[in-house]
């Protein structure tokens, strides 16, 4: 099999292009430096051929250990023999930077004598404008293929696919006249080279320039950012309610239509206590994993979120992070992994190490179904302005803000008190162009992260749902809940938590959602599914409020569930990017503790007042 | 004079680096387009000390005091009223 390598500057559109060629669903974002791994697939024309996308990287002469790693892993591609060809990815629209960056790759092609082709990418928005460029003129004056491109629309690609196949045809000697050893002379190369061939005008830049002037200004930028971040965190209400209630709705009526068919007894109880009971009380809220990831992805595609990084840059520095830190810390707020991989765009070492201990206080989309709980049993679902702002939008806001800037103040903390933490970087971000979202990729991307978040999440939860129903239905056949082998063992952890006015059933939710967050809802799901007897079919909020749970509790857990990391993959993926276990261990053992004092604290708060 | 003093509107060449700072991000800058020689206009400059935004090329970047304040630039050309950075054709 051969391959054939993909490289080029960071946001120039690779990871569409090789989305579009071989027909995966990579994630692709409006932001530079989204891809942090080297990718691989089929391609989709030519199945004996395998396409590789490397991370973007602005120059083969590395600053930091991540690029390091990229560019050593590229000259090692291209010395494999089975490396047939390369295609350096260049946007048309920012052209001469591309071309510093193909001039590196034509010189590291011409010492392995492997052929290249340019594929001269974003041509769409060149057209969209009535601009040209000289795609024959770039060809000659490289003696390279240039190929016009548009990952976005696919033009191109055939052409593409047929010129990488067939290799044998490519020329893999250069000429010494585009071979430029001194860094200086590539820049004048790259610098005539668009300026001879590349499209003329400013108009693409006057118009981003128009835009920015808007969403960074003073007084605008910041009102336009606070009117966003609100929207998103309201639309996870409003938009998603319809499609929560259609789930809810959905699971009812099987309920109705199966339990009625089994035997009464074991088989019934536990279809109706542990089925419907606890993985439906996970099911209805991953309508909101949708769209928080679909709001969170069309941010990205948009181009807004480096501008919201410009504008975060100034209030994150206080805390000692960086405005690039905005964007793993908005990632995590759909989840912690992306958001932890997504910190390899914070190039300072130091800034990347804060932003791994914000990280997991960012209010993922795990703690969501926890947190939408707990909102619906204690906050009144009344609505204001037509169903613009509503009370529980309002407290999902707020419990939110509390997660972030519960991050700020630990980062902060350590910042102050640890000077000497890892080397620094100066602040320099690319402000890439504003594009209109595509809608089919991030729709896909939606789906594809709410089917991640079932069938991983899922699996976890169908088995702790079903040892939960084990132990809390035998010996006495669910005749009585705190009898159970469940809750003899609840017994002895009450203590634990009844500082903040939990009983043990709570206990075991929150000892169990240690595996996932989400589990917590399953579990007490199944609980009040196997208490609750002929009416186990009602809304788990509604079981919350019957139950007699104090407010102060009620906010307690809120507290508790916005600090502590119970997530095994969150720890096991800080271990990747730290290479040891002492940042997660010791993040895992301080945030424990601070979710409890905190959850205690607000217990003791609440109920002094209400 | 530095970047960092480059008012909105207006341009300037890149004259040299100040000694601080590192040789790996003196390198970047100039693959990024701030090298000496080269024409540089700010874009955007807003209030309460948050990075200022510089053309090069075609192509934007954001730049914060803690490195715009690094690069020597020659006397400020003209100020570009409604297109800070230039007409377009």
């Amino acid at each position: 099999m051969s391959k054939t390598i993909l490289i080029g500057s960071p946001n120039s559109g690779k990871s569409l292009l090789f989305n579009r060629l071989t027909g995966l669903n990579q994630k692709v974002a409006n932001f530079p430096g989204v891809t942090v791994d080297i990718n691989s697939g089929k391609s989709l024309a030519h199945p004996d051929n395998k396409f590789f996308d490397f991370p973007g990287a602005y120059s083969l002469q590395t600053i930091s250990g991540e690029e390091k790693i990229a560019v050593e892993a590229f000259y090692a591609a291209l010395q494999d023999p089975q490396t047939s060809s390369v295609i350096c990815v260049v946007d048309v629209t920012r052209l001469e930077k591309g071309l510093i960056f193909a001039l590196q790759v034509i010189n590291a092609c011409a010492e392995q004598q492997k052929p290249l082709i340019i594929a001269a990418n974003m041509i769409d928005v060149l057209n969209q404008h009535s601009l040209k460029m000289d795609v024959t003129g770039l060809e000659k004056a490289l003696q390279v293929p240039v190929i016009a491109v548009s990952a976005k629309s696919g033009a191109g690609l055939e052409e593409l696919q047929d010129k990488a196949i067939s290799h044998t045809e490519l020329p893999c000697a250069y000429s010494s006249d585009i071979i430029a050893s001194d860094e200086s002379v590539t820049h004048r190369q790259a610098q005539q080279l668009a300026a001879d061939y590349g499209p003329k005008g400013d108009l693409l830049i006057n118009a981003q320039t128009r835009l920015d002037e808007f969403f960074l200004h003073s007084w605008f930028g910041g009102i336009s950012f606070l009117v966003i971040m609100y929207l998103l965190f309201q639309s996870i209400f409003t938009w998603a309610a319809p499609v929560m209630d259609g789930v809810e709705s959905s699971l009812q009526f099987m309920a109705e239509l199966i339990l009625p068919l089994l035997p009464a007894g074991v088989v019934s109880d536990f279809t109706a206590d542990a089925l419907f009971g606890g993985i439906g009380a996970f099911l209805v809220f991953v309508p909101q994993i949708f769209v928080l990831t679909l709001v969170v992805g069309m941010l990205e595609d948009s181009g807004y979120l480096a501008r919201a990084a410009v504008i975060c840059h100034k209030p994150l520095r206080v805390f000692g992070l960086t405005g690039k830190s905005f964007i793993p810390m908005l990632s995590s707020v759909a989840c912690a992994i992306p958001g932890i991989y997504a910190a390899r765009t914070v190039d300072s070492p130091r800034k990347r190490w804060l932003t791994y201990l914000a990280i997991p206080l960012m209010p993922c989309s795990a703690r969501l179904p926890v947190y939408s709980l707990l909102i619906a049993a204690f906050i009144p679902a009344t609505n204001m302005f037509g169903g613009l702002i509503g009370w529980q939008g309002l407290a999902m806001f707020g419990i939110y803000v509390f997660g972030i800037v519960c991050g700020l103040l630990v980062t902060a903390l350590v910042s102050k008190t640890n000077k000497d933490l890892q080397s620094d970087l100066p602040f320099v971000l690319e402000m890439p162009p504003y594009r209109l979202p595509s809608w089919r990729p991030l729709l896909r991307n939606a789906w594809s992260r709410s089917k991640h978040f079932v069938t991983k999440a899922g699996k976890v939860i169908f088995l702790v749902t079903v040892v939960i129903w084990l132990l809390g239905y035998f010996p006495n056949q669910g005749a009585a809940l705190g009898e159970s082998w469940l809750g003899q063992m609840g017994q002895w952890i009450e203590p634990i938590f009844s500082p903040f006015g939990l009983d043990w059933k709570y206990g075991v939710a929150i000892l169990t959602s240690f595996l996932a967050r989400e589990v917590f809802v399953g579990t007490l799901g199944t609980l009040f599914g196997i208490e609750g007897g002929e009416e186990n079919i009602i809304s788990l909020a509604e079981h919350i409020q019957n139950s007699g749970l104090p407010v102060g509790a009620g906010f307690a857990l809120l507290v508790f569930f916005s600090i502590a990391l119970q997530c095994v993959s969150t720890l096991a993926v800080l271990r990747r990017e730290t290479g040891s276990w002492r940042l997660p261990t010791q993040l895992f053992i301080s945030y424990s503790i601070f979710a409890y004092a905190a959850a205690w604290l607000t217990f003791v708060i609440v109920e002094a007042i209400v | 004079m530095t970047l960092w003093d480059l008012k909105q509107g207006t341009s300037a060449t890149v004259q040299s680096f100040v000694s601080s700072l590192e040789s790996s991000y003196r390198t970047r800058l100039s693959e990024l387009g701030f090298h000496p020689g080269e024409n540089i206009s700010c874009v955007l400059s807003p209030s309460l000390g948050a990075p200022k935004l510089y053309r090069v090329n075609n192509s934007v970047y954001s730049l914060d005091d803690s490195v715009a304040s690094l690069i020597k630039i020659g006397s400020q050309v003209g100020s570009q009223v409604g297109s800070p950075i230039g007409k377009s054709e």
